[in-house]
């Protein structure tokens, strides 16, 4: 029974791995899966096995296999088979392994600073010149935030989509994807500073763990003025309806 | 003399459309007016959606794109192709309703706006290779039928009193229906769609805004912006795609009229002409199968035979400097081989236009300054270790190597091949290659398709450091001249892996039959002990 309940369990978070892949159609790298398995698998091995009872019923059906003179041809089925699962195991790992994966962190630290238009940005505590107007004058936040909205579909929205997630006309050609702006798990998570950083120095500006080599996203201090930049900002929250997190949180 | 009827009668029917778009924003105008008099605007409402409502989701979502008041002149309208619709024109490409018949249909509306899954391109779900996505994901069916009746309210478009066309006599794909579209396709399509289907007729093309247009390629048929099974196809020859040359079939006073029947062959035809083998996977590794001997430099060669295919999106350089908001060529395929010292590779993509200078035809359909086609293929210049060099032509501490090949310029068949050492896009060092290097290139222009061989050593200076069995990453680039491709202005790929096999003696089963043999030893050894402990 315990036993059942150890291959369950495993395979339960198989599946979990396994599932971006065969729903999503973006599968988890195999490599990572394989190490993510290997934990998985010695954890639970670990937590079962933590009493001598609970052991002894996880390899008790195990024992009862190899010992038990009832279960004789069931034995000698197994004695046939090992062998044959073995060998086809070991073609199936040598056929094809897959091309080499980068980790990339979708959202690394920021620098402290960031040099662009003359200037030098501390990050810390940096915020949005007009968010001010949002309370102060609604009518004049709004024109800005159109404003912005012109300079997304001028320059943004090819591979960050017309509904803001992610998925622009060019997008299925990129990888890694561009990154959506919908859902409360994107910018709803990052401060202004953040995204005027990620703006100003897009991919080549990303530290190394967030794969500047790979990255589409180009560094708009060569092409958008800095009240461009923190106009684009305003759109990207009004439209999606999300808040940035501010330094006061 | 066939092309000026061809002409006159487009524009007759389209005249004749007119005159009836006229009198149905006339009679629309009128209905309109006793609305308001008469019927209470909740059961109008209920029924046709609610315009005001309708215009709020357009002010939101739409108008980046198609205007303030629907004109298609959006912030974003110069840097998409196709044109966002002018939607104040009221005229609609995609519709299923009858060419005689100005309106779409309520579902024809609501597939433009709401798109859905598409089976070509993963993660997309708007209009095949147009900017219009799915707005299904974010709108409700409610929204829609707002939206459709605002939509029809920008042009005053009435309601279709024709249903659709219908698709009950519909023929089967068989042989001989496929060979009489065949001969059918020869006369009254193949002078735009050319002899292969590849869009490759090279008359310059503009639809009634003034935009170019291209014939689509037919082999692709997951680029078909309202399906590829022949239902679809069948419906796009009998409507036609109004306000472009893409005539209906249907239509009895068009010289090139087909019977339902026939349009149902050429339906057929055209389905068969898909072939879903160029259409990209993600994550495609690029196999270089290994070869004895020399590596060809033509793409006829038997050689290439067991090469696999690779297929890889494509997307437009709008990185930096000068970028390619207008691209033409969405894909490419690849082949690979080599032979130790050496690897070649077979780049093959379509384009309706050879851009040759001397080819009167090229000449004539080019937009703007005529440049030489080209392509590209990049490698990290040395061992990759820590990671790849950037991909848009490397950066400082990591150069990528660049091999150029380039249509002719000048002259049949005076292609240039160069060798380019690249530290970032604008710092670029070129070398001309001699034969002797070992570096060579030939590319054929043949029915819509260019087809390139490059060849040159590996684990050289100038060559890619590929390692048998390792991956290797590799990119391509293609320019098209007649869209105006020149230098930073192309269409190109991110890394992809390419990696050389090893010797194409099939798969060994050496190791599987030894670890089945230790497994089994294991057993024996085992029973041996058990035994003895027994006794």
């Amino acid at each position: 029974m315990r036993l059942i309940k150890f291959l369950a369990v495993n395979l339960f978070f198989y599946a979990l791995l396994k599932a971006p892949g065969l729903l999503a159609g973006k599968p988890v790298p195999s490599s990572v899966i394989t190490m993510y398995m290997f934990f998985i698998v010695m954890t639970v091995l670990l937590v079962m096995t933590i009493t001598d009872e609970g052991a002894n019923g996880l390899f008790a059906p195990i024992r009862s296999l190899l010992e038990d003179p009832s279960r004789a041809l069931a034995r000698k089925v197994l004695f046939v088979l090992l062998p044959v699962a073995a060998a086809l195991s070991v073609q199936y790992l040598s056929t094809d392994p897959g091309p080499p994966f980068e980790l990339r962190s979708a959202h690394p630290a920021p620098p402290g600073v960031v040099r662009a238009y003359g200037k030098v940005y501390e990050l810390d505590g940096l915020e949005n010149p007009l968010r001010a107007l949002e309370k102060e004058n609604p009518a004049a936040f709004k024109e800005l935030a159109r404003e912005g909205g012109e300079v997304y579909f001028r320059n943004c929205f090819f591979c960050h989509g017309a509904r803001l997630d992610g998925r622009g006309h060019y997008a299925y050609a990129m990888d890694p994807l561009p990154m959506p702006f919908t859902g409360s798990d994107t910018i709803a998570q990052l401060k202004e500073s953040y995204l005027f950083w990620r703006i100003v120095k897009g991919g080549p500006g990303l530290p190394r763990e967030g794969g500047p080599n790979i990255s589409s996203m180009p560094a708009w201090e060569n092409e958008l003025t800095e009240e461009e930049v923190w106009k684009v900002i305003l759109f990207l929250y009004d439209y999606t309806g999300n808040r940035p997190r501010s330094w006061k949180d | 003399m066939a092309l000026h009827e061809h002409r006159t009668e487009c524009s007759y029917s389209r005249f004749i459309l007119r005159l009836k778009r006229a009198f149905h924003m006339f009679a629309g105008g009128l209905a309109v007016f006793f609305l308001i008099l008469a019927a209470s605007p909740q059961s109008a409402s209920a029924k046709e959606g609610d315009t005001e409502r309708g215009r709020a989701v357009y002010e939101k979502r739409c108008w980046w794109c198609h205007g303030p008041e629907g004109d298609g002149d959006g912030p974003a309208a110069e840097f998409v192709n196709p044109p966002p619709r002018d939607l104040a024109f009221g005229l609609y490409k995609w519709k299923s309703t009858p060419f005689d018949e100005y309106s779409p249909s309520d579902e024809d509306f609501e597939r433009m706006i709401a798109g859905g899954p598409h089976n070509g391109t993963p993660g997309w779900d708007g209009m095949s290779q147009t900017s219009m996505p799915g707005w299904g994901v974010v709108m409700t069916p409610g929204d829609i039928k707002d939206m459709t009746a605002y939509l029809r309210s920008l042009s005053g478009l009435e309601r279709a009193e024709m249903s659709a066309v219908s698709l009950v006599g519909k023929i089967g794909p068989g042989p001989e229906s496929i060979e009489r579209g065949r001969e059918l396709f020869k006369d009254r399509c193949a002078e735009c769609h050319g002899t292969e289907g590849r869009g490759d007729g090279t008359k310059k093309l503009r639809d009634d805004w003034g935009a170019r247009t291209w014939p689509r390629d037919l082999t692709k048929g997951w680029t078909f912006r309202a399906g590829s099974r022949p239902e679809d196809i069948y419906t796009r020859v009998t409507v036609g795609i109004p306000g472009t040359q893409m005539p209906s079939f249907a239509d009895p006073f068009s010289n090139k009229a087909m019977t339902e029947e026939e349009r149902w062959d050429v339906a057929n035809y055209v389905a068969s002409l898909d072939e879903p083998s160029q259409r990209p996977v993600p994550e495609t590794v690029l196999k270089a199968v290994k070869v004895e001997g020399s590596l060809p430099l033509t793409h006829s060669s038997r050689l290439w035979d067991p090469a696999p295919e690779a297929n890889y999106f494509l997307f437009p350089q709008i990185i930096a400097g000068d970028k390619a908001y207008t691209p033409s060529l969405d894909s490419i395929s690849i082949k690979a081989l080599h032979n130790g010292k050496e690897a070649a590779f077979l780049l093959e993509w379509n384009d309706p236009t050879n851009s040759m200078p001397w080819d009167p035809k090229a000449v004539e359909i080019a937009d703007g300054q005529l440049f030489p086609d080209g392509a590209a293929i990049q490698f990290p210049a040395g061992e990759v270790k820590g990671g790849r060099p950037y991909f848009g032509m490397g950066d400082g501490r990591k150069p990528v190597v660049i091999w150029r090949w380039k249509g002719p310029e000048d002259e049949p068949g005076k292609e240039s091949f160069g060798i380019l050492k690249a530290r970032g896009f604008e710092r670029l060092s070129r070398k001309t290659v001699s034969e002797d290097a070992g570096f060579e290139a030939s590319g054929v222009y043949e029915n819509g398709r260019w087809r390139v061989v490059m060849k040159g050593p590996v684990n050289h200076e100038n060559g890619p450091a590929f390692e048998e069995g390792a991956f290797t990453p590799v990119a391509f680039a293609l320019w098209d001249g007649s869209n105006g491709d020149n230098k930073g202005r192309h269409v190109m790929t991110g890394w992809e892996w390419a990696r050389l096999e090893k010797e194409t003696r099939g798969p060994s089963y050496i190791w599987p039959f030894a670890a089945g043999g230790l497994v089994l030893a294991a057993e024996m050894l085992w029973l041996f002990l058990g035994r003895g402990r027994k006794d």
